[in-house]
């Protein structure tokens, strides 16, 4: 036992921290020795910051040019985002969903958690959506 | 990071460029005594917990460096642009 983790479980033993604290105090000491290990495996690849939406049309009505759309979103921002949906009252919840309920979408949004956005976004990394057309080109794709 | 410049650029389809240069954190302090006072009221008439309000008004601030939208249709463009 090395002396780092001897050192937490005494102060488990001592009461100066919970079972909780010390496992965690445990699991982040046996991510460092993994990550400082000769020969450890390569970290995967880093994650994505940025949303990207690129759009490029031909000009196909016989106007003066073609149309480009380019729009690069923070993935920490559509977490804010989606982080700002807590704060929606609970009575606009309810008139919201009456509303959806009354056009024909029975979806209940108060079932709807923040931390289910947030694992929604936290795997947008592996979106990739690619729409080829005569003339036009749409890519959505994390970066 | 707290974002610092925005740009803001608009091809009309004359041809003619007008571009913006808004330094946020200076227009925010100018702005404040006025978006203080409206982000209260507001959250009062709509029940929103202010301080949650205001957390999430500063994550998305915090969150914009980076943020880029440019659209460009013939001779007429917009670009807006956070850094």
């Amino acid at each position: 036992m090395n002396e780092q983790r001897r050192q937490i479980l005494e102060m488990l033993a001592e009461g100066k921290i919970t079972a909780d604290e010390a496992e965690r105090l445990i699991n982040a000491l046996e991510r460092e020795r993994l990550d400082s290990a000769p020969g450890a495996a390569p970290r995967s690849k880093p994650r994505p910051r940025y949303l990207r939406v690129v759009m490029a049309a031909a000009d196909g009505t016989g106007g003066d040019g073609a149309s480009r759309l380019n729009i690069r979103v923070p993935i920490q921002l559509l977490r804010a985002g989606v982080r700002l949906t807590s704060l929606i009252p609970p009575q606009a919840l309810t008139r919201i969903n009456a509303e959806l309920d009354k056009s024909g979408v029975p979806i209940d949004l108060a079932q709807l958690k923040p931390q289910h956005l947030d694992d929604l976004i936290e795997h947008l990394d592996e979106l990739t959506v690619d729409v080829d057309d005569a003339d036009t080109k749409l890519q959505v794709f994390c970066e | 990071m707290i974002p610092q410049l925005a740009t803001v650029r608009y091809r009309r389809p004359d041809g003619r460029p007008l571009r913006l240069y808004i330094p946020i954190l200076p227009v925010l302090l100018v702005l404040a005594p006025l978006l203080l006072p409206a982000g209260l009221v507001a959250c009062v008439i709509f029940r929103v917990d202010p301080v949650g309000a205001l957390r999430g008004a500063g994550r998305l601030l915090w969150a914009l460096p980076g943020t880029r939208f440019e659209i460009e249709d013939g001779r007429t463009a917009f670009l807006v642009s956070v850094r």
